[in-house]
């Protein structure tokens, strides 16, 4: 008995070992490798123990003005998206919330079953449209599409966090006179910020790191930093590791911390998005 | 009712235009083009189903095809299989769960792009530490930059990678929603660890087992950052994926007509696969998965 539960001890702490090493370690390892100086990153066996240099961080500012131009932009577009993600969904949500009938299921089905065509699917007739429209390398299309692929998920989202929060609430307001959109900005949004930021994590997750839509879209003044570190990998033979390192660090780091602090939000987003829609 | 629709439309109004104006619209007019030939939209002419044979005529799409069916198959079941054991082990009681929760859902901030730049080095054929590692226990490594099958692993590795948080999380928060009574009712029934998982966990997580599978078969299939940024769909469009014949036929051979023709087989093998989650949701399986 006490040799199983040894055993059994033994075996999870392997196993969290495996996984710590699995999620963390490429991670870890490119970070690091961003701080080695110069032949450390392809010292065989790899060096675990060097002096730090920031040497690669100000490579990459002297020499890839354009990466920070791109982080500018990505911060931009994450923005915009995530604003217009939210408001559109926080509407939508409210509706599907407090009303029910054919065509509104219906119409929510819809909602759902359009999420899952894919992406580049549209990339095709929007090409020449974009083109025609001259929205083609501006913030606002990657914006108006990023937004677009995550409102059906949102809308879903809003709808489940505001079906927590009593009707009792909207009543009362109505009673003393308030106007739907001011319930909805003064007494549904408030409560329903779990929701909000469940949102919010999804979409800024996606939005920073999207590749094909920007890959298709932007050519010079809306380009994404995702989009600049594929330059730096096709031009490979050019470009040292130690840069590329750099910039996929700086590009990782704000995210990261991010879903790191809104953890919660992003497991209540996940159960409640893909059970309850 | 009509004042009802008066109210509730203005604010129904942002996320359906922005859907049927940038997906659904432009959905419809992609059945259009693929049934012309056209480059970029310009000059069509009209063709019938003649794309469509092409594309299913060419072996250039089947191998894309079968390239994809295998990612989809063997690494979406393989991440499904990693994603149960961790969710049943966190499940098991393991400290500084919280801790571990958080580590596990990092490569979720991850992007594609950044994912690549990480495996690359990994497994770089000459300074990689994963190659090195797996060179000094004598075990054969992947030569991925020109073995196309390798490419494949090294893709599906990616993409269980960036994946794994999404199905953990879902295997997870269902194996957290079973009452811990119908354990203690197993254990005095005498039923064993195994009896255990098979007659309760294993019934229980089906459903939201099967959410997480059509949901990752429907994102593995539109799979193209991860193979783009690794090879190109190269050698010799070796180590193409639906994904990227499609991007090739549209911007690199500027064939729209075929290009749509992909998009549309996408997307009915898309819905096909929606259409069975839909079924799933009416039958109401889909309560137990919260």
């Amino acid at each position: 008995m006490r040799t199983e539960r040894l055993l059994i001890g033994a075996g999870k702490a392997l196993a969290v070992i495996a996984i710590l090493f699995w999620s963390l370690f490429p991670i870890l390892f490119i970070a690091m490798s961003s701080l080695k100086p110069g032949q450390d990153i392809f010292a065989v066996p790899p060096k675990w123990l060097f002096a730090p240099t920031f040497k690669h961080y100000a490579e990459l500012w002297r020499s890839w003005g354009v990466f920070f131009d791109g982080l500018l932009n990505s911060f931009v577009i994450t923005l915009g998206a995530t604003l217009l993600a939210i408001v559109a969904s926080a509407c939508a949500g409210y509706v599907y919330s407090r009303n029910s009938g054919r065509w509104l299921g219906a119409s929510l089905l819809g909602l759902i079953i359009v999420r899952l065509i894919p992406p580049i699917v549209v990339t095709l007739p929007l090409f020449p449209i974009v083109n025609a429209l001259g929205l083609s390398d501006t913030h606002l299309v990657l914006i108006l599409l990023y937004a677009t692929f995550f409102v059906s998920l949102g809308t879903v989202l809003m709808r489940t966090f505001m079906d927590q929060i009593p009707r009792e609430l909207d009543e009362a307001a109505s009673i003393d006179g308030a106007s739907r959109l001011t319930i909805l900005r003064k007494v549904i949004m408030p409560l329903a910020m779990p929701g909000v930021l469940a949102v919010a994590v999804f979409v800024i997750v996606f939005s920073w790191n999207e590749f094909l839509f920007a890959f298709i879209f932007t050519a010079t003044k809306a380009k994404t930093a995702p989009l600049v570190i594929s330059e730096m990998i096709g031009s490979i033979d050019g470009v040292d590791w130690g840069i590329l390192f750099a910039a996929a660090t700086v590009q990782l780091v704000p995210v990261l911390i991010f879903v790191v602090f809104m953890n919660r939000y992003l497991v209540a987003g996940l159960t409640a998005g893909s059970t309850k829609g | 009712m009509l004042q009802r629709t008066a109210r509730i439309l203005p604010l129904l109004a942002p996320v359906h235009l922005l859907i049927l104006s940038v997906i659904v619209l432009p959905s419809l007019y992609v059945v259009w083009l693929s049934l012309n030939t056209s480059s970029f939209g310009q000059a069509p002419s009209f063709v019938g189903l003649q794309n469509y044979w092409r594309v299913l005529a060419d072996p250039a799409f089947h191998s894309a095809l079968w390239n994809t069916v295998v990612l989809v198959v063997v690494a979406v079941h393989l991440e499904l299989a990693v994603g149960l054991g961790m969710a049943l082990l966190f499940a098991s009681g393991l400290p500084f769960r919280r801790s571990l929760l958080v580590a596990v859902l990092a490569p979720y901030a991850v992007s594609e792009v950044t994912a690549v730049v990480m495996w690359r080095f990994l497994f770089d054929p000459d300074a990689g530490p994963i190659t090195l590692a797996l060179r000094a226990l004598g075990l054969p490594t992947l030569d991925w930059s020109f073995e196309p099958s390798h490419a494949m692993g090294l893709i599906g590795l990616l993409t269980i990678w960036l994946h794994l948080p999404f199905t953990f999380v879902i295997v997870y928060a269902a194996r957290l929603a079973i009452p811990a009574e119908l354990y203690e009712a197993a254990r005095i029934d005498g039923a064993t660890r195994w009896q255990a998982f098979r007659r309760v966990t294993l019934p229980l997580l089906g459903p939201a087992m099967l959410i997480a599978l059509l949901f990752r078969y429907i994102f593995a299939f539109r799979l193209f950052s991860e193979a783009w940024l690794l090879t190109k769909g190269g050698p010799a469009r070796s180590t193409e994926v639906v994904a990227i014949y499609l991007y090739q036929e549209a911007f690199s051979f500027n064939a729209f007509g075929p290009a749509a023709a992909t998009a549309w087989i996408m997307v009915l093998a898309s819905l096909l696969l929606a259409g069975a989650y839909v079924l799933l949701l009416r039958r109401g399986g889909v309560a137990h998965a919260h």
